[in-house]
């Protein structure tokens, strides 16, 4: 099929400017066998053409009966009439190389290719001979003119000839109402489309390479919050089951990759009980890697959404999400928050503002998904939106949208969530986005990268997957320039003009990674891992790391006083602390846990008590904290415990030794007032005699200030 | 660089106002011999003899110990050999037999600067100054302290009283001139290098470092005159070559500024500068393997040219080089350019 369309397109560029041209003898005089020969091929291929033409135009009636607008991208005729006219390429090829000048013939070589190459310019370059032969040859030419135009950014063109279409429409403007509203949103997008191409981003889109991508089509990434894991989908002719659909393609399959020292590490299936012999698509992946949602389609759910658990190495097999998410209507697409507890999906069910739209359903007490809400009008437009991806921050939501300032079909947008709302989307502009469908998009933690499908040339074959690196307003370069400011002086002064840096907007962010392990032991532990908001009191979140490998992820949005409690039974929880300040840029931090058994001996530094300044108040930040800790002495009722104080070497010796003295009094009293036996504690301030870090550093004395506790007996 | 200037200006007090030439009569006596071997000396040090001149000034001084301008010529021409202890010994006895002489305090100074010791000269210049308060040289230095140690105001003031002693005093403009640049005062700064021109109408860096401030008022076409005069002054001053690609440069006019550049290494092929500015030129075209190329040139040339470092990390950026983009923003960030600490930031990994 590609040679072939490679020979027609090919052939179709040989042949110039000239008149239109029927297939009659008197236009062939001398070659009688030849055009009979061709007449009988441009029967045939016509006979299909019109068979798949009246197919799409069955089809478009019915969009327009379900939407009340027309198709918005050709991605929505969902190939109807398509095989027909792959069946039509090849007699219709035939004819066009005997009589290349016939404006019908190009015509219809143009509305096939439109159809079954999304790629190359070919359906332009018919539409453009076709007009040039004959501009009135069918009604509609200017209207595909336009839009072929427009599909290969040519924005001046499209606007020309979907102004001399809406032209004719507007002769009977009842008639056509629901098509000049199309053709003016379409003007619209090209007026956008020239907009934002004269003004490129400054990216970097790479090919992820053959690790990641083969000769069949893959799409739908996902990845981690730092980018350590991709999950996505492909037609690979490894598909489980083998089986292929009426475009010959194979069913799809989830693949994963790991990137390992920058490079991914080759594909393979994610794994038996994600992939079955039907289409199973990515949907989603929760932030820290742990929570897979797949796409599964069967007629009469219309397309609904699963989640699968990562437990230890394996995927558990997909659940069914309940029925505030699923619906009979197509739901597709699911990013969850940062803590677990909201997620944004797509559904085009019933009473929605338009097409697809964006819901969201919150994790009600019991665990569950609680009813779907949709998230309005600021996000949502009467057209369809699609591939929504919530941040980690939390407050940033990056979307897909037919409607909005879009430049054709499906644009990305970014909008964040701004005093009770979502500000105006703005589309992420070009080359990000262009005049084709763009769609499912997800961005890295740190917001320095993106990743997409894009059928571009010079992929690997079909949809590839890139990688997009934003790299923020252009850097000017610095000269080298020399003064001698100080007649006498000494050295000449060297003025060199700096330029101010510019700020690349990245995100508010910081990622918690690490592998929780036994202290003794070092093999991995799966434990849970709670997210506090030490200021609100409450447990954000709660996660788990791996079962077998250790690890976990968690993102941590800034503006918070973070307390991170790990917890495993038969061990002692380990916390830490994390203050991150509002708009703190985004950061990684690797922190390995080591937890230690319930054992005489063991000590534990709790990060999250807090006391007044230079005073032994505990502040009611370290409820939560302190909770732990009476549970822990509730749960093991032979505990006996020391608390001891440490405070760093700014004081005098007596003064920290006093101030410690009473830190560690005032938890003991609190636990005592909390209902622990007195006997159970030991109260113990060791002043500045024990640290266990520099006191020369603002860090290092911070860790040395520090409430530990010690088994004195079990 | 700053020796060189020291040395100049020392040999600026030989030739000029420093200790007299004595004159020497007929029929010659130890004493009038003295004077002689002393006057040869001098002669000596303008034909930068330092050892014969130390030589002519110790006969001088064994036919008369007392001979104060011989053994402050002497410190002199010690200083020249970089015999600072011996300068200073002169320097003192010179003090001992003429405490009131200002100039022994600022010889000493001087002798101080050379050695870079900073305290010792400014005490010196405060005790030359209390001498002689509109000492101009003594408030030039002074002036040239504060500059340099940020205090502006201090600065101006202690010039202006060199310009109020000495209203020829050219340098002094100029230096004036560069403080109050500092302070955002472009106004001010133009009218006291146009000063200086006037008294000094043949100095190439004046011209330059006027050409600069219109250069910072984007005024890029009387930049532009002013490094030309410059360089019709001096056709050797490179600073000004550089400088008047720079400004085409930021007037968009690439292929010229390319040329000075050029022009810069044809006559200093190891001009990092020159090298750095080719390099930009090179990230405008969007040439990054070139920009690359040019500014590792510029780094060879002098490994401590920290915006070579950050132009080197655009170029590698802009072509895919991601570590070692960041590892030039580093370097450029450890070598002071502030711009690549953000950049570090925001586009490098931990």
């Amino acid at each position: 099929m590609k040679q072939l369309i490679a020979f027609v397109i090919l052939f179709s560029t040989l042949s110039l400017l000239g008149q239109n041209v029927e297939f009659e003898k008197d236009n062939f005089p001398g070659k009688k066998d030849e055009l009979k020969d061709a007449r009988r091929q441009l029967d045939v291929g016509m006979e299909f053409f019109l068979q798949g033409k009246k197919e799409m135009d069955d089809y478009k009636r019915y969009y327009i009966g379900e939407h009340k607008f027309l198709p918005v991208s050709r991605y929505d005729y969902m190939d109807a009439g398509g095989e027909l006219f792959r069946q039509a390429l090849a007699p219709l090829g035939t004819a066009q190389k005997f009589n290349p000048d016939n404006a019908r013939l190009n015509y219809a070589l143009g509305v096939v290719f439109f159809n079954i190459d999304h790629i190359s310019d070919a359906a332009l370059k018919h539409f453009e001979k076709a007009y040039q032969l004959n501009p009135e040859v069918e009604f509609d030419l200017c209207y595909y003119l336009g839009w072929a135009s427009h599909l290969q950014s040519k924005w001046d063109e499209a606007i020309k000839y979907y102004q001399l279409y809406l032209t004719k429409l507007q002769t009977k403007p009842k008639l056509y109402g629901m098509d000049i509203e199309d053709i003016a949103k379409k003007i619209s997008e090209c007026n956008t489309g020239k907009e934002l191409s004269a003004n490129p981003e400054r990216v970097f889109v790479d090919n992820l390479g053959a690790s990641v991508n083969s000769s069949f089509a893959e799409y739908g990434p996902v990845i981690t919050a730092d980018e350590s894991t991709i999950i996505f989908t492909a037609r690979r002719d490894n598909s489980t089951g083998g089986m292929k659909d009426e475009r010959n393609s194979y069913f799809e399959d989830i693949y994963i990759s790991t990137r390992q020292n920058g490079k991914w590490s080759p594909s393979r299936h994610l794994s038996k009980n994600i992939n079955s012999s039907e289409h199973d698509a990515t949907a989603g992946l929760s932030s820290d890697g742990s929570k897979l949602y797949v796409y599964r389609y069967q007629k009469k759910d219309g397309g609904d959404l699963y989640e699968s658990t990562l437990f230890g190495n394996d995927w558990e097999v997909p659940v069914h999400m309940n029925r505030n998410i699923n619906s009979k209507f197509h739901e597709s697409s699911v990013s969850q928050s940062f803590d677990g507890r909201r997620i944004y999906f797509i559904s085009d069910k019933d009473n929605g503002i338009g097409d697809r739209d964006i819901y969201f359903s919150d994790m009600d007490v019991k665990g569950e998904w609680s009813t779907a809400k949709n998230v309005g009008t600021d996000l949502n437009t009467r057209y369809a939106e699609e591939g929504v991806f919530i941040h980690p921050d939390g407050k940033t939501i990056y979307f897909s949208s037919k409607g909005h300032k879009t430049m054709g079909g499906y644009d990305i947008f970014k909008s964040t969530w701004e005093n009770g709302k979502w500000t105006t989307p703005q589309n992420l502009g070009y080359p990000i986005n262009g005049p084709d469908d763009d769609v499912f998009f997800v961005v890295s933690g740190s917001g320095k990268r993106a990743y997409f499908a894009s059928a571009k040339q010079g992929g690997f074959g079909e949809k590839d997957l890139y990688r997009i690196t934003f790299l923020g307003p252009e850097k000017k370069p610095m000269l080298s320039t020399e003064d001698q400011l100080m007649a006498l002086a000494a050295n000449p002064v060297s003025d060199l003009k700096m330029e101010a840096a510019v700020e690349t907007k990245s995100a508010k962010l910081t990622i918690l990674k690490g592998v929780v392990t036994d202290a003794k032991t070092n093999q991995p532990l799966e434990a849970s891992i709670d997210l506090i908001d030490n200021t609100a009191n409450v447990v954000l979140a709660t996660f788990k790391s791996n079962s077998a490998s250790g690890k976990y992820l968690v993102s941590l949005p800034s503006g918070k006083n973070y307390g991170i409690a790990v917890k495993k039974e038969n061990y002692l929880f380990h916390s830490e602390n994390f203050i991150i300040p509002e708009g703190a840029d985004y950061q990684e931090y690797t922190k390995d846990v080591a937890l230690k058994k319930i054992e005489i001996g063991s000590t534990i530094v709790l990060r999250n008590i807090f006391f007044d300044f230079d005073k032994a108040t505990i502040r009611p930040e370290s409820a939560n904290e302190l909770d732990r800790l009476i549970k822990l002495l509730t749960d093991n009722p032979t505990l006996k415990i020391e608390l001891g104080s440490h405070t760093d070497s700014k004081g005098s010796d007596d003064y920290n030794m006093k101030l410690s003295d009473n830190r560690s009094k005032s938890v003991v009293d609190y636990l005592i007032g909390k209902g622990i036996a007195a006997q159970r504690l030991v109260a113990k301030g060791y002043g500045e005699t024990k640290p266990i870090d520099t006191n020369e550093t603002d860090a290092g004395r911070q860790n040395n200030r520090r409430t530990e506790f010690k088994i004195l007996e079990k | 660089m700053r020796f060189v200037f020291t040395v100049i200006f020392l040999l600026s007090i030989v030739s000029g106002r420093t200790q007299d030439t004595v004159r020497i009569a007929s029929g010659l006596t130890p004493e009038q011999l003295a004077e002689q071997d002393y006057n040869n000396g001098l002669a000596a040090m303008k034909r930068t003899d330092f050892l014969g001149a130390v030589d002519l000034f110790n006969k001088a001084l064994i036919a008369r110990p007392t001979f104060d301008k011989a053994l402050y010529n002497r410190a002199i021409a010690y200083t020249q050999l970089k015999n600072y202890q011996l300068a200073k010994a002169d320097i003192d006895k010179a003090t001992t037999l003429n405490p009131k002489n200002p100039d022994n305090f600022f010889t000493k100074s001087l002798i101080y600067l050379s050695e870079n010791k900073k305290d010792s000269q400014q005490v010196s210049l405060d005790n030359c100054l209390a001498l002689a308060a509109g000492h101009p040289e003594a408030n030039y230095y002074k002036g040239l302290y504060y500059y340099e140690s940020g205090e502006l105001d201090k600065a101006i003031e202690c010039y202006s009283k060199a310009i109020a002693t000495n209203p020829s005093y050219a340098y002094a403009y100029n230096d004036r001139a560069s403080a109050k640049r500092a302070k955002d005062d472009l106004s001010g700064a133009i009218m006291d290098y146009e000063k200086a021109l006037a008294l000094e109408p043949s100095q190439a860096f004046i011209y330059n470092n006027l050409g600069s401030v219109y250069r910072q008022q984007k005024n890029y076409g009387k930049a532009i005159e002013l490094y030309s005069k410059a360089l019709s002054q001096n056709a050797g001053y490179l600073p000004a070559l550089n400088n008047r690609g720079a400004a085409k440069l930021e007037n968009n006019d690439l292929k010229s500024a390319e040329t000075d550049f050029e022009e810069v290494l044809k006559k200093d092929p190891s001009n990092s500068q020159a090298y750095n500015n080719l390099a930009s030129v090179a990230i405008l075209k969007k040439d990054y393997k070139k920009a690359k190329d040019m500014a590792a040139r510029a780094i060879q040339m002098n490994e401590k040219n920290g915006p070579a470092y950050f132009n080197r990390a655009i170029a590698r950026q802009m072509l895919k080089e991601e570590e070692g983009c960041c590892a030039d923003w580093k370097k450029a960030k450890e070598l002071g350019v502030t711009a690549a600490a953000t950049y570090l930031n925001t586009d490098c990994e931990d």
